[in-house]
């Protein structure tokens, strides 16, 4: 069998339109891919049987030529609603739940004739950095199988660095598309809150969620936004903005672009050899005509703590449906209606689920909702108004992904706080709702991928991707971990 | 004894009248199937998302106007918390914070004087599934979830069981007449849960709150109260203490039972509802739905008034809103009210009423209505004659005058016929006749009415009248 999947999607769509390939050959491979790299554990339930019927049915219809999407296959983030395909988030208390919907933006897949091949792992309720708290165990790094991959989007970028497929959609809430993407080498992008609809992804933190794309690169992750994106009036907070090409950027230099560097992302809070790494990052530009400073941003430091509180606070009520009455997983012969309560929530949830539902309805008690909630809310606006008025000088605001490289699986899990640190760098981009995007720029001395993070004006997401693809193209490494791998 | 002061504070739940439900695209209707009114959002399906169904906010903002409330300009929704299996999300969205309407006022009249029942707030949430208990299972029906409702609440400024009742009256005669609910206490489109504790003095601290939960009908509002303020009196008279707690009251035994005790620091968790961008209301979207306002059961009543009806009709008249909003079609017009009321209120309803119909099915049209009132009017009818006519009048298109043929009414107005009714009267009445012409009067209105019964009634009055006149005067 030829492979075909590490080619770019430009290339494959060639060979679709000239018959080379079929999407029933495309959608062979992947799961034979996913099969060969069963160990990493990227996929909770694939969706073989309905995948060939939809790649059989595809080679029925004329082929889009328009349509770069056509018939290539998609991974699915589990927190993502799929109509008859279980969905599961990770958790034992939806082991069993098929839902009878699809999510907005699967809707959107179809309508692009895009092949849906699985749902992927990752951390239960999207709550973790590692994917450690999957009830379905941890995927792993596809540069390094005893490393983490991330999380909570981890089994979607997993899937992505080892070319299974070519697309894949996971959700950021507090860095979990950016942050497993930098740990994995590929880009992954966090649109800005309101520009996909939600209508669909089981909410963890409703005013911080965001889907976005996870790609091996730049062009192709706006691609893939391109379908993703618009106005649902099925969710009120999704904004009011037409469709546009993300890729209209890309080929464009960057003169006279303004870059603004916060110190406090540039500070020992990383390490040293990613800080190393950005900074060639950020020289490179300068050369290339693009001024760059280092500034301060207010509330930076504090953006986790907020984070812990909002992201608590709204999970702790987001998650109370799960109750065992009318779906999921409940407990059996409850003597009465607590005991169905306390013993369906105990079984099904995880130790990090169950934690952040306590500490988050801890938050929201009394006048605790005041001194908490309410403050947090207020604080975050005023985070949102300095990066804002950062923006007014800047074109972007630069920094390192990650403090650190992926870990070892086995790093001890017994600092609830530390999860929340691997996203410190991400976490003020959901507070301030902007857009931040992902992409490799380098390896550390173990090869391990080093992510670059760039964050954008609200609804400036095609200017990103262009700097994106210019820094690209100007790196130009060989990201996959399993071989050589032309970057065009 | 020790004579106590009651105040009374009530909480109304009311059902809105809307097509659709407050958040998501289902059906709002009673009386459906069980569950078959619902989708995946009342359904508190993972991954669902609110939406707001405007006629809502519309019917809100029309219930605040009508209840003279100031309207809140920039509000939004909260969470409240709580696990229970008919709250499908174990959250239920409302308006903690900042309720759409506030500081407005309902006017009684108790004993003759009027009185501002004070209105605190009112805000939108969205109603709960319906629990049945059977035995050793709940069954659970969503047609009720995410059906919109506003809760009033009133200030704890009513000092009597009559004042709630009479209260109750007006606020529902008000929502019902502004079509923001249908409130049938019955059918639990309207709700009411009443609070009430005693003092001895204006000058007093409250005292303990005891509420009354999910009263059925509006006379057992006042009973209720009445019933457990002879309770708290009772207690406070032999110095017993009680604790807050929650009652409701038992149709048979006629008296308030405990339901619980209220425990302290019922914890809702209350946070803005995420989901649901901040509403920004304008003068223009107010002022709009100001205008669509029907005309209020007060308004209806003073016009009723102005135009002759009594009050006591008047008041019958507003009880079915069907022959109110029919009568005002005919406001424009210079038919007389008195008549078309007393049609409207006696043979028609009466006619409804046996045949289980309502008015909007008949076909009274606009101008039938008008001429029977005329041909009333001028005695060409009788009201005999309506009674005769009724069916045909409701049921077919038939012209007045094609029925008045048929059913060979046109005798009334027929001279020789009733030359030989007076004939036959005066001949069998000779002795009134006598009294007539010494001169008593009475005798002529005897007369007069054995003509009228000789014809059942349908005879025309004036015509009789002439014609008995004429008749003894030849006679002479």
């Amino acid at each position: 069998m030829s492979r075909y999947l590490e080619k770019s999607v430009l290339e494959l769509h060639e060979l679709l339109k000239n018959k080379v390939i079929s999407p029933k050959d495309l959608v062979e491979e992947a799961f034979l891919r996913i099969e060969e790299n069963k160990d990493y554990n990227a996929y909770i339930t694939l969706n073989k049987e309905e995948a060939l019927k939809e790649a059989l049915a595809l080679e029925e219809i004329e082929f889009e030529e328009d349509n770069l999407l056509f018939g290539l296959p998609i991974a699915v983030k589990d927190n993502i609603i799929t109509k008859d395909l279980r969905t599961t988030c990770a958790s034992h208390i939806l082991d069993n739940f098929i839902p009878i919907y699809n999510a907005t933006v699967i809707e959107k897949l179809k309508a692009s004739h895009m092949i849906i091949i699985g749902k992927t792992n990752m951390d239960e309720f999207a709550m973790g950095s590692s994917s450690r708290t999957s009830y379905f165990g941890a995927p792993k790094n596809a540069w390094d199988n005893t490393k983490i991959t991330g999380g909570s989007s981890g089994g979607s970028a997993t899937t992505i660095a080892l070319r299974d497929v070519p697309f894949a959609l996971g959700s950021d809430t507090g860095g979990s598309i950016r942050q497993p993407a930098s740990y994995t080498g590929i880009t992954g992008m966090k649109p800005t809150y309101g520009r996909v609809s939600r209508y669909g992804l089981v909410a963890f933190a409703s005013s911080l969620d965001q889907i976005g794309p996870m790609t091996k690169n730049v062009y192709e992750n706006a691609l893939l936004l391109n379908v993703l994106v618009g106005r649902d009036n099925k969710d009120l907070t999704s904004a009011h903005k037409e469709t546009e090409d993300f890729t209209r950027y890309i080929g464009t230099d960057v003169k006279n672009i303004k870059i603004a560097v916060p110190n406090y992302f540039m500070s020992d809070i990383v390490e040293e050899e990613i800080r190393h790494k950005i900074m060639e990052v950020l020289d490179e530009l300068k050369e290339e005509g693009a001024t760059i400073d280092f500034v301060d941003i207010k509330y930076l430091e504090n953006a986790v703590t907020l984070y812990q509180i909002i992201a608590m606070g709204e999970a702790s009520s987001n998650l109370a449906r799960f109750d065992g009455i009318r779906y999921g997983h409940a407990k059996e012969n409850p003597k009465n209606m607590d005991e169905l309560y306390y013993e369906t929530r105990e079984e099904g949830f995880g130790e990090e689920v169950k934690r952040r539902i306590m500490v988050g309805s801890y938050l929201l008690s009394g006048e605790n909702a005041k001194e908490y909630y309410t403050k947090a809310l207020s604080i975050r606006d005023d985070m949102r108004k300095a990066f804002l008025e950062t923006f007014e000088k800047y074109d972007f605001v630069l920094g390192p992904t990650t403090t650190t490289t992926a870990y070892a699986l086995s790093d001890p899990m017994d600092d609830p706080t530390k999860s929340f640190m691997d996203d410190v760098l991400v976490i003020p981009v959901n507070m301030a709702g902007l857009p931040g995007l992902n992409i490799p720029v380098g390896f550390d001395q173990n090869h391990m991928p080093i992510g670059l993070h760039i964050i954008g004006r609200p609804f400036d997401e095609a200017k990103m991707y262009g700097l994106a693809s210019f820094i690209e193209k100007k790196k130009n490494l060989n990201l996959n971990p399993k071989g050589e791998e032309n970057n065009d | 004894m020790t004579n106590y002061i009651p105040t009374i504070g009530i909480e109304v739940h009311v059902e809105l009248k809307t097509n659709t439900k407050i958040f998501s695209p289902a059906k709002n209707g009673y009386g459906s199937g069980a569950n078959t009114l619902t989708n995946v959002i009342d359904l508190g399906y993972p991954g669902t998302l609110p939406t707001l169904n405007e006629e809502v906010v519309n019917q809100a903002i029309k219930a605040a106007l009508v209840l003279n409330c100031k309207i809140r300009k920039e509000m939004h929704f909260d969470r409240k918390n709580y696990f229970y299996p008919d709250n499908a999300k174990n959250y239920q969205i409302t308006q903690n914070r900042t309720p759409i309407g506030y500081d407005g006022y309902v006017e009684i009249e108790v004993d003759g004087n009027k009185k501002k029942i004070e209105i605190e707030e009112i805000h939108i949430e969205e109603d709960t599934c319906k629990s049945a208990h059977r035995k050793d299972v709940t069954l659970l029906d969503f047609n009720r979830a995410g059906v919109p409702l506003i809760e009033i609440v009133t200030k704890p400024c009513i000092s009597s069981p009559e004042e709630a009742k009479k209260y109750i009256e007006k606020l529902r005669e008000t929502l019902f007449y502004a079509d923001i609910s249908d409130c049938k206490i019955e059918e639990g489109s309207m709700r009411c849960d009443a609070n009430i504790s005693l003092r001895k003095n204006e000058s007093d601290p409250f005292g303990t709150k005891v509420e009354i939960k999910n009263i059925g009908s509006i006379s057992n509002v006042k009973l209720s109260l009445e019933k457990e303020a002879q309770r708290q009196k009772e207690l406070l008279d032999n110095n017993e203490t009680f604790k807050a707690q929650t009652r409701r009251f038992d149709d048979k035994l006629n008296d308030t039972v405990l339901m619980r005790v209220k425990e302290t620091g019922n914890d809702y968790r209350y946070f803005p509802e995420p989901d649901i961008p901040y509403l920004y209301l304008t003068d223009e979207m107010i002022e709009t739905v100001k205008e669509k306002i029907p005309m209020t059961a007060t308004e209806r009543k003073k016009e009723y008034m102005q135009r002759g009806i009594s009050e006591k009709n008047s008041e019958k008249i507003l009880l079915n809103r069907a022959i109110s909003d029919y009568l005002n079609e005919f406001l424009d017009t210079n038919i007389d009210f008195v008549i078309a009321s007393n049609l409207l209120l006696g043979d028609i309803s009466f006619y409804l009423n046996k045949n289980f119909k309502k008015l909007e099915e008949t076909h009274l049209t606009k101008e039938k209505m008008i001429e029977l009132v005329e041909k009333l009017s001028d005695k060409t009818l009788t009201s005999k004659n309506v009674k005769d006519m009724i069916e045909d009048l409701l049921e077919t298109d038939k012209k007045i005058e094609e029925i008045i043929k048929e059913k060979n009414i046109s005798n009334i107005t027929d001279d020789s016929y009733l030359e030989e009714i007076i004939k036959q009267v005066l001949k069998n009445n000779q002795e009134s006749v006598t009294d007539y012409k010494n001169g008593h009067d009475r005798a002529f209105k005897y007369l007069m009415g054995q003509v009228m019964k000789a014809s059942s009634g349908s005879a025309n009055p004036s015509l009789a009248s002439k014609m008995l006149e004429e008749t003894l005067k030849l006679d002479d």
